[in-house]
């Protein structure tokens, strides 16, 4: 589904401007990272793509759906949010049933939540785990956990908002091989990170925000080369983008196959 | 408003400048005071003369005025109408509303007590306006008030705001897996499980660790505890505290004596 | 002279079967920082607040081994007077606030008045270790109202008043964004130069190659290697086991592996390694650069 996202403002109750107009287009099947100092407004503008807060002016559109018209429970059907804190969501005595919770909302039938639920913890690599509960899992497992229960919702939207906070070098590449078979399911992937050469890996689009107003938008390689803009929200360039600029390549290399190709030639 | 996390306004004044102890001491005694004197106008005599003019002693007037009306007069307002109401007492009826028989007496009645509980809050927002928390506890502490006690009012206070933070969160990660918390009420007393768990298991999780970050900060060492702020008790605040200890004395011997 | 000493340590939580720490043998010299690394669950929680006397103290379970630091057990000792050992300040800034308080000032007096301080000595520390931590014009806010970086700094500064022998971190800065976790290693790199004793939880491994003396790895509760930041954090040994490893690491290993890298140079960690060793030239006051090695014994 597409997202149209246009002239977008958004105050917060107590007066702070969170979004200042914000114009973007995202096509069915991208793969968007959003990167950005906190309270550049990545959080308050993903919040506006299932509805969880509504434009103050301007509009976003999922598809042909208004998300000012259609309410939080209907969006869900095309957009799942995996929250930063996992703690802040699950609730079940068990994996299976919390991975279950979300698809039994939009009211699929038995057989298909059963099919849903063992795809998304084959993914994350917890069907072994099934009765378990999730607060015997370490945190680590249990962000895993909640990525699942937004997975078997089968969206054709995923937002993850800072999954690799917290995570050793095996989780991430566990959660960078979810992304990649997001990807190949043709879903539409918009996460927020910090982790910036998790980003540079893994995302062909990168979007960076500042004071609630894009800054930069574009294909990863160009945006995350542009190191003096990118400062201004406090983002660095990735560890080897930032080598090769030293070494004084003329391409932006974002991962290591980039670089060492650059440095041979 | 995450840095306003008290009613306490921050002054210099007379007011502030007494001991935690006599303020509590004051809002205490004056209520004692507007509750068991035997003259009918005393509440009212306490609002005007006492807790009005204290409020510009204190420079809190305006703070003080707004909650005055907006939070204790309509409070007060709605509990004089429904004593004056459904009260019944006295036979000297002024008019009547369907079976509801509004009386002389029942209107004195619930006038009285509408007066005596907004001379009790009001009482207790001026000390509340005046009186840091923390210098409140520490004083506490030092006459004796375990810390443990202390500490849990003081971090109870401070929580509730981050609490709702995190339930509004809780409430947002949930619907955002299609959880029905906008329709029928018996849809949403279903979504009551998936936000208080959360709710509760994080905070165990965060009691523990904020227990361990107190602990660290040596919080049950066995030394007397010192305090930063010098909470001044001068010979003043003492007499103040026996006058109104006496006072509240004396009422209630004139209440007996009376009877 | 070393500081702090631990003799086969080894510890279950309560109701586990597996030991989260075993047979770990490890002496600090004064002085000195070392860095602890490893995978989720590999124990450097554990360690620390083993270091810092909650293992036994505060968690129960099964501690064998001993742990001493300046020359005293903790298991001889108790958890208030441990403070005056070992400071401890852990990865979550929003629970290491006491809330007791309403301003950072008095949040940082905290730990002063519950060792009962004298007032004045009181003044005097929080207003040194607020120049120390460069965070006194945060002295007046509600410690509530700061950001996670700032509440880091609050919560360092607060341990570093008590005056600890030993600083124990866990992972300062992994629920950081990039400012917060500049802000937070900003006032590690100036205890680091001040030569404090300092142990560190972290996976940010570039950032530790600038301020460690010495890297130690944990793997299951296992003491894998103790050793030079240069060794420790370029080893192959690291390589697949979820460890945090530097772009510039794995970049040059590969290179090597093609013929791309000197040959017996090093790998490096940090950015100024990688750009020397690939023949750039070192910017002469560039970014990333460390305080490795330098105004240190």
């Amino acid at each position: 589904m597409k997202i149209e996202i246009k002239d977008l403002h958004y105050t917060y109750p107590a007066g702070v401007e969170a979004l200042r107009g914000v114009s973007l287009t995202i096509d069915s099947g991208e793969q968007v990272a959003m990167v950005g100092q906190n309270g550049s407004g990545k959080t308050t503008l993903v919040k506006h793509l299932n509805g969880l807060l509504q434009p103050t002016s301007g509009s976003v559109l999922i598809g042909d759906l208004d998300t000012k018209k259609v309410p939080v429970a209907k969006l869900a059907v095309h957009v799942g949010y995996v929250f930063q804190n996992p703690d802040e969501q699950l609730f079940c005595r068990t994996i299976h049933e919390e991975v279950a919770f979300g698809p039994r909302n939009l009211g699929f039938d038995a057989s298909k939540i059963e099919s849903l639920v063992a795809d998304a913890l084959n993914l994350v690599e917890l069907s072994s785990r099934k009765e378990t509960n999730p607060y015997d899992l370490s945190p680590t497992w249990r962000k895993m956990v909640a990525l699942a229960s937004i997975i078997s919702m089968d969206t054709s939207i995923v937002i993850l908002d800072e999954p690799t906070t917290g995570q050793d070098a095996v989780n991430v590449a566990r959660i960078a091989h979810v992304v990649a078979e997001l990807r190949k399911r043709g879903k539409t992937v918009i996460t927020i990170t910090h982790d910036i050469d998790f980003c540079a890996e893994n995302f062909e689009r990168v979007i960076a925000l500042s004071q609630g107003k894009i800054l930069l938008d574009g294909p990863a390689g160009s945006v995350l080369g542009q190191g003096e803009i990118l400062a201004q929200t406090y983002v660095d360039p990735p560890q080897l983008t930032r080598l090769g600029k030293r070494l004084g390549l003329k391409k932006t290399v974002r991962n290591q196959e980039e670089f060492l190709s650059a440095l041979k030639s | 408003m995450r840095e306003r996390l008290s009613f306490y306004v921050k002054r210099e004044s007379f007011l502030h400048n007494l001991n935690p102890l006599t303020k509590l001491v004051l809002a205490l005694g004056l209520t004692l005071i507007g509750f068991l004197s035997p003259w009918y106008w005393t509440p009212l005599a306490i609002i005007f003369f006492i807790i009005a003019p204290l409020s510009f002693v204190g420079k809190v007037q305006r703070d003080f005025l707004n909650a005055a009306f907006r939070l204790i007069l309509p409070a007060t307002g709605f509990l004089f109408i429904m004593q004056a109401l459904f009260q019944p007492v006295g036979k000297t009826e002024l008019f009547s509303i369907w079976f509801l028989h509004v009386t002389r007496e029942s209107l004195a009645y619930a006038f009285e007590n509408a007066t005596r509980i907004f001379a009790m809050v009001s009482s207790f927002t001026i000390f509340l306006l005046t009186t840091h928390p923390s210098e409140l506890m520490s004083d506490l502490t030092h006459r004796g008030l375990p810390s443990q006690f202390a500490y849990v009012i003081i971090s109870t206070i401070q929580i509730i705001p981050q609490m709702q933070a995190k339930a509004q969160t809780i409430i947002a990660a949930q619907r955002s897996r299609g959880l029905d918390t906008e329709s029928s009420l018996f849809k949403r007393a279903g979504a009551l499980v998936p936000l208080v768990s959360p709710l509760v298991f994080g905070s165990l999780v965060e009691v523990e660790e904020r227990a361990i970050a107190i602990e660290a900060r040596g919080f049950t060492s066995r030394h007397t505890k010192t305090s930063l702020r010098e909470i001044p008790d001068s010979s003043f605040d003492k007499a103040l505290r026996w006058i109104l200890l006496l006072l509240v004395v004396a009422i209630i011997a004139v209440k007996i004596w009376l009877s | 002279m070393a500081i702090v000493n631990l003799k086969g340590v080894t510890y279950k939580y309560p109701l586990t079967e597996t030991p989260a720490l075993s047979n770990i043998n490890l002496k600090i010299n004064e002085g000195e920082f070392v860095a602890v690394i490893g995978p989720n669950g590999a124990g450097k929680s554990t360690l620390c607040y083993t270091l810092a006397g909650f293992v036994p103290h505060f968690f129960k379970g099964d501690l064998q081994g001993s742990v001493e630091v300046a020359g005293v057990e903790t298991k001889t000792s108790t958890l208030s007077d441990w403070v005056l050992n070992v400071g401890l300040a852990f990865q979550n800034p929003f629970n290491q606030i006491s809330g007791a308080k309403y301003t950072v000032y008095e949040e940082i007096a905290f730990g002063l008045e519950n060792l009962g301080i004298p007032r004045g000595e009181m003044k005097e520390r929080v207003d040194q270790a607020l120049t120390l931590t460069g965070i006194r014009d945060l002295a007046d806010r509600s410690p509530y109202s700061l950001s996670g970086g700032q509440q880091q700094r609050v919560a360092l500064t607060s341990i570093l008043v008590m005056q600890p022998k030993v600083l124990v971190l866990d992972e300062p800065t992994s629920q950081m964004d990039p400012i917060g976790t500049r802000e937070v290693f900003g006032v590690i790199r100036s205890l680091a130069e001040r030569g404090m004793t300092v142990i560190m939880a972290e996976h940010k491994v570039e950032w530790v190659a600038q301020f460690a003396d010495r890297v130690i790895a944990l793997y299951e509760g296992k003491l894998m290697m103790d050793g030079r930041p240069g060794d420790v954090l370029t080893s192959e040994r690291l390589v697949g086991k979820g460890y945090g490893i530097s772009r510039y690491t794995s970049a040059a290993r590969e290179a090597s592996r093609r013929g791309l890298w000197p040959r017996n140079r090093e790998l490096p960690v940090t950015l100024d390694e990688a750009v020397m060793g690939f023949g750039g030239f070192p910017l002469p006051r560039g970014e990333g650069q460390g305080v490795r090695g330098k105004g240190r014994k």
